[in-house]
This record gives C-alpha cells, structure tokens and sequence, in this order.
C-alpha cells in the first residue's frame, strides 16, 4: 500500500511565545486527533513533525498516524527557516519509499509549514535543495496577522492563511490536500507540470483563505 | 432549549421545516448541517450558490425521481435503503440566501455504538480495508461475513432499482454508502449528484478506488470531445462490482504489484486505475499479482490473493467478479448489471455455512462443493455430515422437473423460507412480509438431519415415485442421501434431491 508521507514544519523560534505556539500546539493536535478519527487518513497517512527555531529537530520520524503522540512544543530562539528546508530534504530522501519496477513506491510527500514568517537564516542554500527534492503538494501556512507572506511565497505558490486553526477547517485543509494528490494531481500530470498550483487542484473548503 | 435559537422555514412544497440554528456540524465539505429539534431530520445547507440546473436536479430529486422509485411496486422497503432528500428550503441568513436540501437523519445503527470511534458515522471505507480491520477496528464491531453478504445485497438492490428508473449515482464508493455489519445493513447517502443521461450531466468523476477505467483514461479531454467518457449507469456497475469486491475480501481488485510509471506515483496511479488497468487474480496475465513481500504485515492475510481467491466468495460471485474485472474492465457493456449481483448474492446466502472454530474471524464462509469442505479463512475442515437441497423446477406445468442450479446448505436451526420452494417468489424488496415467514426450518435431531414442516400445506417426501408420502405441519422428514422433496403441486412449486456431504 502506497503511504501518504506527510511532513509538518513547525516554528517553534521565539517570535511564537505565548499565544501563537499554543495555536500551532492546538492545531497539531486537533490535526492528529481528526486524522486518527478519519478512515483514510489512518489507513494510508503517515506524519513526521520537524520543529525550527535557533536548531532545526525532527522530533516525530515519518511514523503512522495512529502512533504519533503529540509532540511537546516550545517556542524560544530565532527562526532558521533555510535550515530547516535542508532538513525536510534529507528526511524525504531517507524515508519516502521511491518507486522501482519491482515496488510502487510512496505517493510524493505532502509538505506543510506553518511559521509567522520572519527568517533569522539566509533561506537561499536550504531553498535550493528543497526545491531539488520530489515533493508533492506544498503549502505554507501563515499563521496569524504577522505572518510574512512574500518569503513563503518563494518557497512554494501555495501560500494559505487559516484564520481560525479549530479541527474542522484543518481536517477540511487536509481532505483537500488528500483528494488532490489521488485525483486533482491527474490534471497537473498531464499537463507535464510538476509542481501544483492552486488553480489545478479541487477547489478549497471556505475555511481556507489563499494568499495570492 | 430557548425558543430563539431555532429557526422555521416554509418549504418550497408548503411544509413547515425547522432547525437549530445552533447546532450547525461544520464538517461537510459542500454543507452546512443543522438537526431539526426532534432530530428527526437534518437541513443541509449548499456552502457555495447552485445553479439553475443543479436547483432543477435537486427539485426532480425529491419529487419526480422519488416518486419513481418509491411510489412502485416494493417502494416503501426501498425507502430504508437511501436517505433520500425530501424538501428544499432558502434561508436568508446573515445577508446570504442560502439553498438547503431537508433529508432524514441517519439510522443510530449507522454510527459506532461503542469502542474508539464511538459516535463516528459508519463509512463504509473502515470495513473495507484490511488494514483498518486487523489494526484499528475492535472486534465486537466488525460483524461476520454473512452480514457483508447482506450488506452487498442491500447495495445492489438499492442501485438496482436507481437505475430501473433510469438514474445513475455517479459517485458510488465506500464514502457515500453507510453500513452496519452488526446488522447487515446499508444505506445509500449523497444522492444531491445524480445522473440522469441527457439531463443532468455529472458534477464530479467520481472517487478513487472506483471511478471506471474508461473515465481515468479520458479525464484529461476537453468536455466536447465525444471521447470523453463520464459517470453514467455502465460506471456505476464498475464502481458496485469494486464495492462488492472490497466487502468481502478486504481488498482492491486493481490494486496489485504492476508498476506502470516508476517515477511519478500520480501518473502510475492514473495507468494502473485507467488505461493499464489489470485484475489483479487475472488468471492468465498475472503481472498484477500483489507482492506479498512489499504489503505491510497488517494488510495480511487479506492481501494475500493466493491464500483468500475471489473464488471463495463462490460459484455465482466468481462468474460476476470475472465479467467485472477480466471481460468488462475495459468493455463497459460487458459489466454485470446491479440486477446480476443481488439474485447472485442471494443465491450465495443459500451456499454458507457457519464456521465450526469458534474463533473464526469470519464465522461463516461459502461450501465450497468439494468432498472436504472447509473455512477458507481459518482453514478449519467441516466435520460431520452436511445436507445440500439440489433444487429442481419445472419450465412449464406439463413439464419435467429440471435442476436449476440452485443449492441450499443446511444448517442447524436454519430457516426455510418461501423463495426457497416456489420459483415465483424472490427474495428481494417486493416480499411481503407473509412471505418472508419461514415455512419450515432443519435440525441436527439425534444425529440425524430433519425438515420440520411448519407451514407447508402440501408438502411430500417423492423418493418413492409410485407412493408419494404427505408430511403434515408439525412433523418432519429425515434428510438424507437421494430423498426427494416436492414443495407443493403449484406449477411454480419447486422440488429438491438431497445430498449429503461426510466428513
């Protein structure tokens, strides 16, 4: 069965103190406690979480979404958001099953970062390599007002801001995400083009504002 | 409960609907939900404006094409099978006007009673997956294969009568099919989509796992293009015969091994479910065959297609998975019909027998017509004798009699029924409920096996030709090897050879 890896970028650097890591904390875990009431997500998805702030941790390897427990977050440092791109590539290069004509590989991973927005680190080298790596669909979340918007956009076209991060618009977000790489993704393929722009995809539930 | 917070609105046919404007569940993608205050029904309400055509379909939907299924012949038994939309209501609410469709509330059958996922909606996605079932399902909810028997046929009767009237689905899966395996039971949600050719096209291809080869394959095609194939009736028979597959074998039957793009997992999945479509038990070409090697110990023993053969399902289902995946895979008009399904399903409920291990988890499977009959799926063999009806019926009344190709198995207080001894009589929603009245039932009585005649006015053990022997109501008559039992002396009466299975 091919799995739906999914990677969780979390910023956990000291601009979130306070109110904002305990949205992301909620949001975490509304996210774990919707996907392990869901059929198909429990059937094919599974979730790695990495956090970054002064350092960069994969504190949940690519693990299946029954047997995640919530991560322990806490915010404090700065926001090295470049390395954590490097990051996330070596995780998807060590732990995404790849395709051979003997063994259908993984489907590509889904990437989701939720950050306020500020780079403390030169994001370039990080970018680069990220952008080497086979990803499926990728969206950044800005969390909350602060949110620096433009510096996501670079990173991935998908640029999301969830007002509200209760399990409902989070469950939706992921169905979207879900049903896209199954079915939406089929027209991308088609037209040749890797990467998923929004336009392609099935049209997000209204818990959802798009930063164009 | 204050009086405020529930609103009331005047459907478009002059019925009074109310609803709790509090108690709104978020959770559906296209709707917005609210309970009426006895819970009786639900209003849900289009989260993005309809159009005038998609107005007119939910219009045709709770009258035109309700009347047509529900107002014939067996109607009101179909109505369980579907929450079928009653009413449309508009609401002007905070600046928005709002279209909403009034449909009853769920069955309390259809949400977990217990366990994990308590008060979860029972999709049908969580009984179909093997994995879901060997790792996250508790036990007690999980029902025995005879309920998924029925489950299939309540499915297949439902669809059946859909498309008599003409009316596709277009959007069958395991999504939009709520079941009960403790009751064996089913029910037909999401109608909002229906297809009816010529008039209203369909909105969506349907789901993965069940949209049909001939659709994956000309997605891509502008809408114009006569090439392109959408939903229709023949789809949805793709889509019923994967349903059916996946409730009685825990598994796809397109998903195998086959690798048709190494490099792009989307473009391999849309040749392996479109174009390049293979069965995965073809007997011939076995390129698809699942590798055990790659399956995750949790998808075993189901995944295992050498182990668990669609042929276990019997003679009857093995005839219809071999037309739907192997002859009409990708040749639409060769797929069996939802009419197909349900007489063969219920056919094959005459072929089960209960599993002699008590820890079988199945308990019961199909006699599977050898000298050793055993469980397929906990391989425990039957031991003791088996009694089979070889039922006989006569064309016409000058007639001799002819073997059908129907059996029944006989098992300790089993039931027979009616449709088992008149050829007339079906099993299906047009039963009345006399009918459905067992007229006689068997026994393992001091080792031997008996047919108590309980309702049979004319029933007559003929094993002798030259002295048929009346059994009254309240006696029986030993089953055993050769006897011949005439069900009556209508025309339609049909009469059985038994046989007997030792082991």
């Amino acid at each position: 069965m091919r799995r739906l890896p999914v990677y969780l970028m979390l910023d956990t650097s000291g601009s979130m103190y306070g109110e904002p890591i305990e949205a992301v904390k909620n949001g975490v875990s509304v996210l774990l406690s919707a996907l392990k009431s869901d059929p198909y997500a429990l059937e094919t998805a599974y979730i790695s979480v990495i956090t970054f702030s002064s350092d960069v941790k994969q504190i949940v390897p690519l693990t299946e979404i029954n047997s995640v427990n919530e991560p322990s977050l806490s915010a404090g440092g700065c926001t090295e958001l470049g390395k954590a791109l490097e990051v996330v590539s070596d995780c998807i290069d060590r732990e995404v099953v790849k395709s051979s004509s003997e063994q259908k590989g993984d489907w590509k991973p889904m990437v989701f970062i939720m950050t306020d927005g500020e780079p403390t680190d030169n994001i370039k080298l990080g970018l680069d390599r990220f952008k080497k790596t086979k990803t499926g669909i990728v969206v950044a979340c800005a969390a909350g007002t602060a949110a620096n918007t433009d510096v996501l956009k670079e990173i991935t076209e998908n640029v999301v801001s969830l007002a509200s991060t209760d399990s409902e618009s989070i469950k939706a977000f992921f169905k979207w995400v879900s049903a896209s790489i199954s079915t939406g993704s089929q027209k991308i393929e088609n037209s040749g083009q890797e990467s998923s722009g929004m336009d392609d995809l099935p049209p997000p539930p209204d818990e959802i504002n798009i930063v164009v | 409960m204050s009086k405020s917070n529930i609103v009331s609105l005047t459907a478009l046919d002059g019925t009074k609907i109310q609803f709790e404007e509090a108690k709104c569940n978020e959770k559906g993608a296209m709707k917005a939900v609210y309970f009426s205050p006895d819970k009786s029904y639900v209003v849900g309400f289009f989260r993005k404006e309809q159009d005038r055509n998609s107005r007119e379909r939910l219009e045709k939907i709770i009258d035109t094409y309700a009347k047509q299924l529900f107002e014939k012949d067996g109607g009101e038994n179909l109505k369980k099978l579907f929450c079928w939309p009653t009413h449309i209501v508009e609401w002007d609410h905070n600046g928005i006007h709002k279209l909403g469709v009034v449909a009853p509330t769920y069955r309390s059958n259809f949400f977990f009673s217990g366990g994990k996922y308590k008060g979860l909606e029972k999709e049908g996605k969580w009984f179909a997956s093997s994995k879901l079932r060997n790792k996250m399902l508790e036990d007690d909810q999980k029902g025995t294969w005879l309920s998924y028997l029925q489950i299939c046929i309540k499915i297949a009767r439902a669809v059946k009568r859909m498309h008599a009237a003409g009316l596709a689905h277009s959007d069958l899966s395991y999504k939009n099919v709520l079941v009960d395996p403790l009751k064996g039971d089913a029910c037909i949600i999401d109608i909002d989509g229906l297809v009816v050719p010529g008039k209203f096209p369909p909105d969506v291809v349907g789901t993965p796992d069940f949209i049909a080869p001939e659709v994956l394959e000309t997605v891509s095609l502008p809408k114009e293009d006569p090439k392109k194939k959408v939903p229709s009736i023949l789809t949805d028979r793709h889509a019923l015969a994967v349903l059916i597959y996946m409730y009685l074998l825990y598994r796809h039957p397109l998903r195998g091994g086959m690798v048709c793009d190494p490099d792009d997992s989307a473009k391999d999945e849309e040749l392996s479910m479109g174009s390049q479509a293979l069965f995965i038990e073809h007997p011939v070409d076995k390129r698809n065959r699942p590798k055990i090697q790659n399956l995750d110990k949790f998808e075993l023993p189901q995944g295992d297609v050498t182990k668990l053969p669609y042929t276990l399902c019997g003679p009857f289902l093995s005839v219809l998975f071999e037309k739907a995946f192997i002859d009409g895979l990708h040749d639409p008009s060769k797929r069996p019909s939802a009419d197909d399904w349900e007489k063969a399903l219920i056919k094959t409920v005459d072929l089960i027998q209960p599993c002699q291990n008590p820890q079988c988890r199945e308990k019961y499977f199909v006699f599977d017509n050898t000298k050793k009959p055993k469980c397929p799926f906990c391989g425990t063999p039957y031991k003791g004798e088996l009694p089979i009806l070889n039922f006989y019926y006569r064309p016409r009344p000058t007639e001799s009699f002819r073997y059908e190709n129907y059996r029944l198995m006989v098992f300790s207080k089993q039931s027979l029924y009616k449709w088992h001894i008149d050829k007339n009589i079906h099993p299906n929603e047009k039963l009345s409920d006399a009918d459905k009245k067992p007229v006689g039932d068997f026994h393992l009585h001091n080792g031997k096996w008996i047919l108590i005649n309980r309702a049979m006015e004319e029933l007559y053990d003929v094993s002798d030709a030259n002295n048929h022997k009346k059994i009254a109501i309240g006696t029986s008559v030993p089953l055993t090897e050769g006897r011949k039992i005439l069900f009556g002396k209508d025309p339609s009466s049909r009469l059985c050879v038994v046989q007997i299975v030792s082991n």
